[in-house]
């Protein structure tokens, strides 16, 4: 057998500093102040598994403030209060309501609207 | 002492939460190609001169004539209202485990302080009714099996239980014992139902007094823990886990019969995409990849031929890429010209964590390593609705495979734009 060459190996060169961050200037004033954007979902539903979303099409709701395309935030989980808005049900439909501990006519409760969404563009 | 928690009807009832005009009416659910109904509610079961479990085709007029509601499988909904149940049934115990998509146990340990065991069932009862809508039942007892079967009474007593039934004695043990036929007993297949009728056991009583060492002869281990269990001692334990798959597939039929490879090669690739989400849900990943191909069996016309074939993953993945390309080699060995197809179907199996996969001498590890852009198509799916990102394999032709979906409803809890609407 030939020897052909005869090299020594070398050995990488092991880096021991730490990666230094490369921003330089004045360091920002709001560090200690951050927090985290408002997020609607976490304000406007208290109780996310008994919460739906119900859009109204129609103008037939005028009178309590609802409009077309409204959206209707529902919790199924609260108690009605007295004059406070519903979603019920009378005779299999939908029907949105005052809370009246006597009411007129029986009717089942299906949520308690907690937030009508309007678009306003 | 054990609660399970399951709902009524569950399908139809999550249907009917918001059809409020077909509540206390019959109403059934359908199956993936509308091809059989696969869910009924109390109503419709109690309209016993319909076979409800004909093909639909057949019994359609029957089931209009008898005002009937058909609903295809809307399993995005099923599968919502599903974990709005278990987050409400947390709330009762620290310890669930689910078992289906329609039951839970719950571990009641050291939770009953105050309250007795039947009012803690008619709370949570009430609560996931009030909270979704939906109806449940809750058998609790000392064991699994026994609360299995404490279930089964709350739902067919329902005028004495109010759908809430506890064994916390001995009487009411024995008592449950002898009001079960063994074939209804958890756990219990046909097979053994029939081998212990033959020797005088007709219900889960008379298993109890079985001795032992025969039903452990008989029955291995399986069935002694089942003996234990109706004895009131706890020995099938809680996962809380759930237990990873050891294959995912899906198999549907198509919308109308295929000849074109080229459709089915889309429809294949397409149900990989789904399995291989399902995998990296899970984080694991598949070694073997199945695809099997036939045409219409019950066709007296069509020549038949079927085929299937498995082919193994140089290294196990979870990318939907690789696994439409290796879906599709395999799809190529087993196809023929000139037959009418009738479905095509994957499964991958030998499933095992992503963290242990190991590498190939042969194969180099880095296209599978690169999951990121799995990670970002599955990130765009769940914001913005199934499938709007795929693979360039599935094409654009969906409607001209895809299974018959008539009566679905919408997606309310999970689609702005289906969102339950109020005609005023």
């Amino acid at each position: 057998m030939d020897l052909i060459a005869f090299n020594k190996l070398k050995r990488a060169k092991a880096k021991h500093t730490p990666e230094v961050s490369k921003q330089t200037g004045f360091p920002s004033p709001a560090t200690h102040y951050l927090e985290h954007t408002i997020d609607l979902h976490e304000h406007l539903i208290k109780n996310t598994d008994a919460t739906f979303f119900v859009r109204i099409d129609g103008d037939g709701l005028s009178g309590f403030n609802i409009h077309n395309n409204d959206v209707l935030i529902i919790d199924r989980s609260l108690t009605p209060k007295e004059n406070g808005l519903v979603l019920a049900v009378e005779e299999g439909e939908f029907k949105v309501k005052r809370f009246s501990k006597r009411p007129s006519e029986p009717y089942t409760i299906w949520g308690i609207i907690t937030y009508i969404i309007h678009a306003v563009s | 002492m054990i609660a399970l928690v399951d709902c009524n009807s569950f399908y139809a009832s999550c249907e009917q939460v918001f059809r409020p005009d077909l509540w206390n009416k019959p109403v059934v659910v359908l199956s993936n190609n509308d091809g059989c109904i696969i869910a009924a509610n109390k109503q419709a079961k109690a309209l016993t001169h319909i076979p409800l479990y004909e093909p639909v085709f057949k019994i359609k007029k029957v089931l209009g004539e008898n005002g009937i509601t058909c609903f295809s499988s809307n399993y995005t909904l099923y599968g919502d209202m599903s974990q709005r149940v278990i987050n409400i049934l947390r709330t009762f115990s620290p310890l669930v485990e689910v078992y289906s998509i329609d039951e839970s146990f719950l571990d009641l340990s050291g939770v009953c302080h105050t309250t007795s065991y039947t009012d803690y069932g008619q709370e949570i009862k009430n609560t996931v009714f009030k909270h979704t809508g939906l109806p449940v039942g809750v058998g609790i007892a000392p064991t699994k099996v026994l609360a299995k079967l404490a279930n089964r009474i709350a739902k067919k007593k329902t005028s004495e239980t109010d759908q809430v039934y506890v064994i916390d004695s001995e009487e009411k043990r024995i008592e449950a014992l002898k009001s079960t036929a063994i074939k209804d007993v958890w756990g219990i297949g046909r097979k053994h139902a029939k081998r212990l009728n033959a020797v005088g056991v007709v219900t889960a009583y008379h298993f109890t007094q079985l001795p032992l060492h025969w039903v452990r002869k008989q029955m291995t281990v399986v069935g002694e823990r089942l003996w234990n269990e109706l004895q009131g001692d706890p020995c099938i334990d809680f996962m809380t886990e759930p237990k990873p798959k050891k294959n995912i597939g899906t198999a549907k039929s198509f919308g109308k019969r295929l000849e074109n490879i080229s459709l089915i090669e889309e429809a294949c690739s397409y149900y990989i995409a789904e399995v291989a989400e399902v995998l990296r849900s899970q984080k694991s990943c598949a070694t073997y990849v199945q695809v099997f191909l036939h045409t219409n069996y019950h066709s007296k016309t069509d020549k038949q031929y079927s085929n299937s074939i498995t082919s193994t993953l140089a290294i196990p993945t979870n990318n939907t890429f690789i696994l439409i390309t290796e879906a599709k080699k395999a799809l190529h060995a087993i196809y023929k010209p000139g037959f009418r197809y009738k479905k095509v179907g994957v499964c991958l199996s030998g499933i095992v964590p992503e963290q242990y996969v190991q590498g190939n001498l042969f194969e180099s590890q880095n296209r599978y390593n690169d999951a990121r852009l799995v990670d970002t198509i599955d990130r765009l799916n769940s914001k913005f609705g199934k499938s709007k990102v795929m693979s360039g394999s599935i094409g654009t032709r969906i409607k001209e495979w895809e299974l018959i979906k008539e009566e679905r409803s919408a997606r309310y809890t999970t689609q702005w734009h289906e969102i339950l609407t109020i005609k005023t």
